[in-house]
Parts: structure tokens; C-alpha cells; sequence
């Protein structure tokens, strides 16, 4: 299936950051869940796993004309929504959240394999209404669209993730052609609706002074979520609650400095001051340990990984082609941004990881099939002389 | 075949923007996060892995100003648990159930501390040494014995308001060891182990010992003899037959401002201050107001004075009230008015129709002077002493001041003050017009007693002039000699003072039966060495006056004192007869000063209280008129005619004087005047006396003088 003629076309760039960044999610991963068991190589070993299973899956994923999706669509977005439906009947719930379904050796993350097929399938119905978005009208079928899978994510409850289909829907709209002054409405709504929300925790929280308990409106979201809220703009309201995570994780990385403490020498972390340093917090581990220089080599692999893929898109062979990619670009960027963000205390907690460098084989395996997908693309790229 | 469109790869541009966008603001955080804020972050990081297991310091010792010691630190062994250990040893059941038994506590109750949620957690502080031996023998995991120091006051009561008192953790709560706290408190050590976040000891982790700095100790201006002769009487007046409410005494230095005792009852005792009722805490001296009545009196004579609207000969007449306003201001004697007297007789009356006179003459000169001088006093202003809940006072605001207020605040009412307030003011007039600092602190020194800090003396300003001081002081004399503080002479001193009594103010107006009795005085009035204030206050039933209840108080404490201090008597039977007291007139024999330099002569007449006036020329007195061993009356006077020495007679000769009915004070003085020797027999009052009288022996001669206890014969020398 895979020719030879295509393989002359493969970005080794982008593979190669891939690889370096992996390499790098294994090296920290080893002093980040150093303390955790017996075997410091526990989880470096369960994750390498994940990761060669993860090339597999990009490859072969690859190997697939991504214009098959043409016809493919509506069953991928049928069965997700299934499904997401499905999580709610046979899902099981850890922390207050029923996000998974176990398979026997394997719980799937039903939300993680929504944000592909959500834009695979929106690429599909973008590619084909192309020129038609100049009204809000033309934007209303989009918006239903992405919004019954964003809807049933967000009663899991699961914000973040609904939070990265917007960050998807508004990148793949706007590549996608829609008029700038409706996307800029949309986005308006969204800026108005955070306001009013904050807005409304400042009198009910006597200037993020206490835990919202008493909204003067009833808002669609959990007490937790609020609480998030109020511990972003005052981390100090409970600092050994709530605000514990933000105020540990930006002691962590403030503490590194240039330098760093050293691998394996970082005390909020080796001492387990910081939670969750493995998974959703594992850039504050980079900071401390590795320092800034650490910190920023992180960065910039992503920014470089983000310049790859926008020149994916840009070679891409149709319409289709881009559109996926924009919508594969969108979401790392948001993640990334929200994730690293969080850790550093310019974003609220929301339980975003941080897209392949985090511990967790669900979340490779989803963002590595997306990678699968932008290879598809970058291997079909516009042939000029042929 | 659909491409990308030109706006398709302008959009995708603006994207990749967006992206850059995120990085650099990622990029810039986390430079703010590792730079800016990184030393102070790691700060942070270092302080939440390191526990501190405190060392308490060795709180400084308090000593009087003869470095006896009235607080001083012992050391107590205290338990504690670091509930981390306990828990990982999961014997935290087991641990309970050994120690409930030792340390008196119920199991649950301190199963529930060892394991409380904290990596730290007193279990019991300052226990037995004994008990402290065996838990540290039992070497249970996760519990310690920590030496801590612990205070002990070794007076217990003695100076309590002073000393005030240290809690639990060795700081200061109350008196001058929360004043002094930092002085007192030293620097806490500790040892600083690193922990992780689940509160395990690390077992490569840091231990660091940092050793305790020792608190400074404090030399007190209180002398604690003195100190003890005041509680003495405080506790007599309580548990006397008036039962007062409550009884302060306070005893400055007025040179220096210096407080050599300073006491109140109720009283409590510093070792169990747990175990009184906080009111007892209460240091009245410093903390309460009360209107001081007729003491106050002072004040407005010390102005007036200066002002010189008044002097001691100014007649006065008292019809038995003054009315001002349509107000009468009566007299505490207007059943009886003291009729036509001089300012001086107005003094030892303490007249308030005369005072209300003279402050309102001062008001009328210049108004708002008598204010002026009120202030001056220190009046309405904190005296700063070094110790803690100094009241004010309560003073009319200017603005709002009435003739009829300055009239009763000339005799001390509607006006509020705080004993040592009235004691620093009164204290000028007695070391001659300068407003002290009152001073309890003399020296702050370290445990190898060199000095870190050293109190001087602080004057204020100049209130009034030394002449002023001492005409006041002359008026002050008389009301102990001649007036209403009779009670209060100490024979063989001069001492000057003013009595108190005020009528306590409520809710509606002034309570019936409810009084402050009160003295200030001073001695010896020439040259004050101390002052000393005693309020009474609510005397139950007769007598309540400062006169009857204070003034007797005075006179204990401060006759015992002057002793102590070796403040030397002026027995001088002139004045004692001038005042008209205790002494009845008495004849004495003339000493033979014939022979001795005018000067050794006029010295001699005068220890006898005669005086003396020398006529001619010469270097000798070679006749005296009366003449020796005639009898006299004191304050005769006895003129020496002076010429060259006789030649019969060997030169330094002296004529032995009479001694008789004299006591041994006395008698040392004037034989040590007249150049001889004394070989004292018994005690008591003389009765016989080798060589006799009139025998004319060699300067440096013994003289052998028998005493004795039949005091009434020899009394009976008067007519």
C-alpha cells in the first residue's frame, strides 16, 4: 500500500521532533515517577510501550489515503457518538468523572478518540461547503455538528476537553474560509460568556476571597470547576486544598532556575510536594529539575513540531487534507498552550496533559493516530513536477 | 483536483502566528517564573521540606537593682510527637497505651495527638524530670523530650505587677517581661530536619542544629527590700480593720525618677498566674484613673507659686465654701470653717475654698495657665514608664473648660490621673522643679553581666523654679508637722506630704461612702531621697480619710525605708518643737563650748538644737552665755564671746557635756562633735555617764554612757 513514491515525500523534520520529543517524555518520565514504586523503571517501560505501539499505529494510519474519509465520515462521527453515549451506560468513574470504559487490558478514553474523529469528520463537511461561510447561518450546521459530541463530553463532566473541540472548531472554521467577523463573534460570545462567569464568582467569592457556594445564578458547571476558577485568579484562597496544585507546581519551577536542581535531584517532586508531577504536571518536573534551560528546549520542540505540521498543511495535496491538519495543529496547540499554561499559573487547572509528553497510553495512542493522519496528509503532498 | 487557496495559506500563516504567539508567552512565564521570582520560589521549596523542631531559648533573668534575682529561668523537659514516625511505625496504639499512664493523659486524647495530621505536635510541655527520664528510657519511635526552659518567679508574689508574668512558650504576657520581651526572649534554636511531603523523615536528609541564643537579662530600679517593706504594709492595710477594695504603693527616687517599689493589691503570684482572676493581673499603678483630690492640691500650690499669685503669709478667709457660678464648693470642714488663715494654714487645713481661690486667681491672671502647668506636670500624657497598659488620664478638653472646672480641679476633682502620673509630678516638686522619666529598667546585661543597654536618668523639662520647689516643700513640712498629715511624721526626719480624699464618681454623679484615700509624701523635705504614694482605695466604714487610713501607711513604709537606705536622721529637737509635735518643749543642759573653735562650738550647739551667735574676735571661745550645764529650752540662744586661748588651759580641751535622757543616736553625734570617744553600756536613754559633766578632759578621751529602757523617767523633763 505504501509506495516508494511516497515515502520520497516524508517530512523527516517532523518525524525526527517526534522521536526527540519522545525520547524526551521517557527521560523525565524516569526521575518523575522515580519515587512512585519499587521499580523506577515501571512506568518508563509501560510508556516506551505506548510509544512503539504509537509509531505503529502513525504509520499505519499513514499508509491510509486520508481521502477515504470521504466516505467514511458519517460512520466515524455515528460511532462516536455511540461511543460517547456508551461511556455513560458501560463507563466507570474515577475522580468524580466517568470518562473511561474498560476494556480488560485497556481502558479507552472515549473523549481522547472524539477529538480525532471530530476532526476528520468535520474536515470532511468543511471540504465540502467550501465558500459557503460567509453568513451565521452558513456557520449553524458546524455548530451543531461539533457541539453534540462537545455536549456529551461536557456531561461526564469533562471541560477541558469540550474546551479543546471550540479550540478546534474556531481553527478548522477559520482555515475552513468562514467570514472573520462571524468567527470573531463567536469568539466575542465566548470572551463574554468567561467574563460574566467570573464576573459572577467575584461577588459570589467576596473577590476570590472563599469557595463559591452561593451563585446568585445557577451555572452549568460543578462546584470543582468553579473552585478552579476562584484558585486561578487566588491560589492562596486554600493553599493547602484547592490552590495546592498551582502554588506547588509554580514553587517547582520557579525554584529550578536556570540550571535546574538536576535529574532526579528535584525536591518538590522526588519529595512528592508536587501531585500528579508524572502525568498532568510533568512540565513543573522539567522546570525544576531541568531548569529553564530544560523548560524552554521543551518549548521550542513544540514550536518547531507546530512549524512542521503548519507546513504540512500548507503542501497538502486538497482542501481535506489541510483542513485535518489545521484541526490536528489546533488541538496540540491548545493543549499545549492550556496544559503548560496551567503549570505556570497563567491558566486555570483544567486536567488538559500535555499532548505526547505526558505519562498515559490513552492519550498517546489518540495523539499519535493524529499524527498518523497529518503524515497521510504530508505523504500525499501536491506533487509540483509530476 | 481542489489546492489550497492564496486566503487558505494567508489564514494557515495566521494560525502558525497564533502559535508563536502562545510560545513566547509561555516562553516569557517561565523566564519570570525562573528569574524574577526563582530565589524566592526556592525559598518556598527549601521551607516546605524542612521541619523545625524548636529549641526554646533561656529567657534572661530579672533582677532588682541590688542583683537579687526576682524571675530567673529553670529548665523543664517537654514531650512531643512527630506523628509521621508514629504512624510509619504503626504502633501508634501501642505507643498511646505506654505513655497515658506517665503522662496523666487519657489514651484517646493522646492517641489523637500523636497521630494528628501535622509533622509536629506538643504532647505535653514542662513535665517532671522523672517522668521525662523514662519516656526518653522507652525510646518510643516518633516521641522526643526536648529541653525547654521553664520561669520561676522565686518571690512569688513579691513584685508581681512589675515582673508580671511568661506563658508557655516563654513569652512575655503581662509587666515588664512583655515590655522587655525581646530583650528577655533570646533567639529560639532549633534543629531542622528535611521531610517529604507525606512528613517521612528522608533517611540521607539534613539535620542541621542551630543552637539557642540566650535572652539578655534586666536590672530593675526596684529594690526588692523596699519593694517588700510596701507589700508588707499593703498586706496589713488589706487584712485591716478598713478592708479596702484595693491599696497601691509607690516609692520613686525623685532625682532620678528611678521606681524602687512599685505594688498593688489585689495581688497574684507570678509562678500561678493562671490561678487568679485576670483582674488581679491589673496593674493599678500604671492602669487605673482616679480623681485624686486633695493630693492634687500640690499641683495648684506648685503653679501658683511660680505664677506668684499666692505666698505662704496671703490671708485667707474660709466662710466654709466658695461659690462659683452659682455652684458652692464646700469644705471639707464647713461645719467648722477655718475662718481668717494664712495660705500656709490653708496648706495644712487643705482648705478647698482657699485652693479654689487660688487656681481661680491664676485663671483670672492668664487664662489657661493652670492648665499649662497641669501639662507640664505630665498631666494627660503617658509618663512612659516601661510597662504595659499606661492609662492617660482623663483631663476636660481645654476647649470645653469652665470656670467651675478649674475651680474643682484646684482642689483636685474632675480631673483624672494614674498614681504614677501624680508620682512623677510630685517627684519634681521634690528634687527641685525637673520633671523625671520614670524609670523601672536600670540595665540590660548578657549572661556574661556586660552591659548592653543602660537607662539614664531622663529629665522631661523644667516645671517650676528651685526656689518655688522649696517654698512648696516648706508648705508640704507643715501639713505633716502642724496639719491633716500629722499621721505621717516619722520622728527624727523632716517629711513633707499632702492628703487625699477623694469621693469615687459613678454612674449619676458622686457615690456615698465610696472614697480614695490616699498620701504623697516626701523625706527628708530639704533634700527629698524618696517619694512615696499610697492610695487606699474604698476604705469600708470610719476612718476613710487620706489623713487617717493613708498617712499611717506612709509613715511605716517609709520610716523602714529611709532606715534601710541609711538616709541619716535630723534629730533635731528644734524643729521637732517648732512643729509643735510628738515633742513637748524640753529643757536640756548647755554643753561647755568653752575652748573649742566657734566652729566645732557652733556644731555642737546645734546637734543640742541651740542656737548659737559669736561675738569678738579670736580663735577660741573663751566664755559662753548661758553657760555650760545651765538648763534651757531648745532653740535658746547662746552667745559665744571668742578671743585667744586661755593659757591655763591645755589647748584641746573640752568640757564633757551632759548626756542624760539622751538616746544613743544622739549622743554619738555630739560626742564625736566635741572630738570624743563613745563606749556605749545597754540601750534605751541615758542615765549615767563617766567622767560626769563638766569634767574638762583631752580631745579623743573615752566616754563611758549607760542606757536604759525606763523611757518614762526621762520623759518627764518637760514642765
Amino acid at each position: 500500500m505504501l509506495q516508494t513514491r511516497l515515502l520520497k515525500n516524508i517530512d523527516w523534520v517532523f518525524i525526527g521532533i517526534l522521536v526527540v520529543i519522545m525520547a524526551m517524555s521517557l527521560f523525565v518520565l524516569r526521575s518523575a515517577s522515580a519515587n512512585i514504586f519499587q521499580d523506577p523503571y515501571y512506568f518508563v517501560k509501560k510508556q516506551l510501550l505506548w510509544i512503539v505501539i504509537g509509531f505503529g499505529l502513525m504509520f499505519f494510519v499513514a499508509s491510509f489515503d486520508y481521502i477515504h474519509l470521504k466516505k467514511l465520515s458519517k460512520y466515524i462521527y455515528a460511532a462516536n457518538i455511540a461511543l460517547l453515549l456508551a461511556v455513560f451506560v458501560f463507563g466507570h468513574e474515577t475522580k468524580g468523572a466517568q470518562r473511561w470504559i474498560s476494556l480488560g487490558f485497556f481502558d479507552l478514553q472515549p473523549s481522547e478518540l472524539a477529538k480525532i474523529a471530530i476532526i476528520v469528520s468535520f474536515a470532511v463537511l468543511l471540504s465540502k461547503r467550501q465558500g459557503e461561510l460567509e453568513k451565521f447561518w452558513d456557520i449553524i450546521p458546524s455548530l451543531i455538528f461539533v457541539g453534540i459530541p462537545m455536549l456529551l463530553i461536557l456531561k461526564q463532566p469533562d471541560l477541558g476537553t469540550s474546551l479543546v473541540f471550540v479550540a478546534i472548531m474556531l481553527g478548522m472554521l477559520w482555515v475552513g474560509g468562514a467570514n472573520p467577523r462571524v468567527l470573531l463573534m463567536m469568539l466575542a460570545i465566548v470572551l463574554v460568556l468567561v467574563l460574566f462567569i467570573f464576573g459572577l464568582l467575584y461577588f459570589a467569592t467576596d473577590g476570590f476571597q472563599k469557595p463559591p457556594e452561593d451563585l446568585p445564578l445557577p451555572l452549568p458547571l460543578k462546584p470543582y470547576q468553579l473552585l478552579r476558577l476562584v484558585i486561578f485568579i487566588n491560589p492562596n484562597m486554600d493553599p493547602l486544598g484547592a490552590g495546592y496544585h498551582v502554588i506547588q507546581s509554580q514553587v517547582a519551577i520557579g525554584s529550578g532556575g536556570i540550571w535546574g536542581k538536576g535529574y532526579l535531584q528535584g525536591s518538590q517532586v522526588q519529595y512528592n510536594f508536587l501531585p500528579e508531577h508524572h502525568t498532568d504536571f510533568i512540565f513543573s518536573t522539567v522546570g525544576e529539575e531541568l531548569g529553564f534551560l530544560g523548560g524552554s528546549s521543551i518549548l521550542v520542540l513544540y514550536f518547531l513540531l507546530f512549524w512542521r505540521m503548519v507546513k504540512i498543511a500548507k503542501e497538502a495535496r486538497d482542501m481535506l487534507g489541510t483542513l485535518i491538519v489545521v484541526g490536528v495543529t489546533s488541538m496540540l496547540v491548545f493543549q499545549f498552550f492550556v496544559n503548560v499554561g496551567m503549570t505556570m499559573g497563567i491558566m486555570p487547572v483544567t486536567g488538559i496533559p500535555l499532548p505526547l509528553l505526558t505519562y498515559g497510553g490513552s492519550g498517546l495512542l489518540s495523539n499519535m493516530i493524529a499524527m498518523g493522519f497529518v503524515l497521510s496528509v504530508n505523504l500525499r503532498k501536491q506533487s509540483l513536477l509530476f | 483536483m481542489q489546492t489550497t487557496t492564496i486566503l487558505m495559506r494567508r489564514r494557515i500563516a495566521c494560525l502558525f502566528f497564533g502559535a508563536i504567539a502562545v510560545f513566547f508567552l509561555l516562553l516569557l512565564r517561565l523566564a519570570y517564573l525562573q528569574f524574577a521570582m526563582g530565589s524566592e520560589l526556592q525559598l518556598k521549596a527549601e521551607q516546605l521540606r524542612m521541619r523545625e523542631v524548636p529549641i526554646a531559648a533561656k529567657r534572661g533573668t530579672i533582677y532588682d537593682r541590688n542583683l537579687r534575682k526576682l524571675a530567673i529561668s529553670i529548665s523543664a523537659d517537654s514531650v512531643y510527637a512527630l506523628p509521621p514516625e508514629v504512624n510509619y511505625s504503626g504502633k501508634a496504639e501501642e505507643i498511646a497505651r505506654t505513655l497515658a499512664p506517665i503522662l496523666e493523659i487519657p489514651e484517646e486524647k493522646l492517641l489523637e495527638k500523636i497521630t494528628a495530621p501535622r509533622s509536629f505536635e506538643w504532647i505535653k510541655r514542662k513535665v517532671d524530670f522523672e517522668k521525662a527520664q523514662k519516656i526518653r528510657q522507652l525510646d518510643l519511635p516518633g516521641i522526643k523530650v526536648v529541653e525547654e526552659s521553664q520561669r520561676f518567679y522565686p518571690k512569688d508574689t513579691l513584685a508581681a505587677h512589675v515582673l508580671g508574668f511568661a506563658g508557655i512558650d516563654n513569652q512575655g504576657l503581662e509587666g515588664i517581661e512583655i515590655t522587655r520581651d525581646a530583650d528577655l526572649k533570646g533567639v529560639p534554636g532549633n534543629i531542622v530536619v528535611e521531610y517529604d511531603a507525606k512528613g517521612r523523615e528522608l533517611p540521607q536528609a539534613v539535620h542541621k542544629y542551630n543552637p539557642p541564643v540566650d535572652g539578655y537579662s534586666l536590672v530593675l530600679t526596684i529594690d526588692e527590700t523596699i519593694q517588700y517593706f510596701a507589700e508588707r504594709e499593703l498586706d496589713k492595710i488589706m487584712s485591716g480593720p478598713s478592708k479596702p477594695k484595693g491599696a497601691t504603693i509607690i516609692i520613686m527616687q525623685p532625682k532620678t525618677g528611678e521606681i524602687l517599689a512599685l505594688a498593688n493589691r489585689p495581688g497574684y503570684d507570678s509562678n500561678n498566674y493562671g490561678q487568679f482572676d485576670p483582674q488581679t493581673w491589673r496593674n493599678s499603678a500604671v492602669s487605673n484613673t482616679y480623681e485624686p483630690g486633695s493630693t492634687f492640691k500640690i499641683i495648684t500650690t506648685a503653679a501658683a507659686l511660680e505664677e506668684g499669685v499666692v505666698t505662704p503669709d496671703d490671708r485667707f478667709y474660709d466662710p466654709g465654701y466658695y461659690e462659683v457660678g452659682g455652684h458652692r464648693i464646700k469644705c471639707w470642714r464647713s461645719y467648722n470653717p477655718h475662718g481668717s488663715q494664712t495660705f500656709r494654714e490653708v496648706m495644712q487645713n487643705s482648705c478647698n475654698p482657699g485652693f479654689v481661690e487660688v487656681g481661680l486667681n491664676m485663671e483670672n491672671k492668664e487664662k489657661g495657665v493652670f492648665y499649662k502647668y497641669i501639662r507640664a506636670f505630665g498631666f494627660g500624657t503617658k509618663t512612659g514608664i516601661d510597662l504595659p497598659g499606661e492609662a492617660v488620664g482623663i483631663m476636660i478638653n481645654e476647649k470645653d473648660l469652665k470656670t467651675i472646672n478649674i475651680a474643682t480641679i484646684s482642689i483636685g476633682q474632675g480631673i483624672a490621673v494614674t498614681p504614677i502620673q501624680l508620682i512623677t509630678a510630685v517627684s519634681a516638686v521634690a528634687n527641685g522643679g525637673t520633671l523625671m522619666e520614670p524609670q523601672i529598667v536600670r540595665e540590660v546585661i548578657d549572661s556574661d553581666n556586660n552591659v548592653v543597654k543602660s537607662f539614664k536618668p531622663k529629665a522631661i523639662r523644667r516645671v517650676i523654679s528651685e526656689e518655688t520647689a522649696e517654698i512648696e516643700r516648706d508648705l508640704l513640712e507643715s501639713v505633716v508637722s502642724q496639719g491633716t498629715g500629722r499621721n505621717a511624721y516619722i520622728p527624727g526626719y523632716r517629711v513633707g506630704g499632702k492628703t487625699g480624699t477623694a469621693q469615687k464618681a459613678g454612674p449619676g454623679g458622686y457615690q456615698q461612702g465610696k472614697y480614695v484615700a490616699s498620701f504623697i509624701g516626701m523625706a527628708p523635705i530639704n533634700d527629698p531621697e524618696i517619694v512615696a504614694l499610697v492610695i487606699i482605695d474604698e476604705p469600708q466604714g470610719y476612718p476613710y480619710q487620706g489623713g487617717q487610713v493613708a498617712a499611717p501607711v506612709f509613715k511605716a513604709v517609709v520610716e523602714d525605708t529611709l532606715r534601710y537606705l541609711g538616709i541619716v536622721s535630723q534629730y533635731t529637737y528644734e524643729e521637732e518643737k517648732n512643729q509643735g509635735i510628738k515633742v513637748e518643749p524640753k529643757l536640756i543642759s548647755v554643753p561647755e563650748v568653752v575652748n573649742l573653735s566657734p566652729e566645732e562650738a557652733v556644731k555642737v550647739l546645734k546637734v543640742e538644737g541651740l542656737k548659737a551667735e559669736v561675738k569678738g574676735e579670736g580663735k577660741v571661745v573663751t566664755s559662753q552665755t548661758p553657760a555650760g550645764m545651765a538648763k534651757v529650752e531648745t532653740g535658746t540662744k547662746v552667745i559665744l564671746n571668742l578671743g585667744e586661748a586661755d593659757q591655763s588651759l591645755i589647748p584641746g580641751t573640752v568640757t564633757v557635756p551632759d548626756l542624760t535622757g539622751k538616746r544613743i543616736r544622739e549622743v554619738a553625734e555630739l560626742l564625736s562633735a566635741m572630738g570624743l570617744k563613745l563606749n556605749p553600756d545597754g540601750h534605751g536613754k541615758v542615765v549615767r555617764q563617766e567622767p560626769i559633766p563638766g569634767t574638762k578632759v583631752q580631745a579623743g578621751q573615752e566616754v563611758k554612757v549607760f542606757f536604759t529602757e525606763e523611757e518614762e523617767t526621762a520623759e518627764t523633763l518637760g514642765p
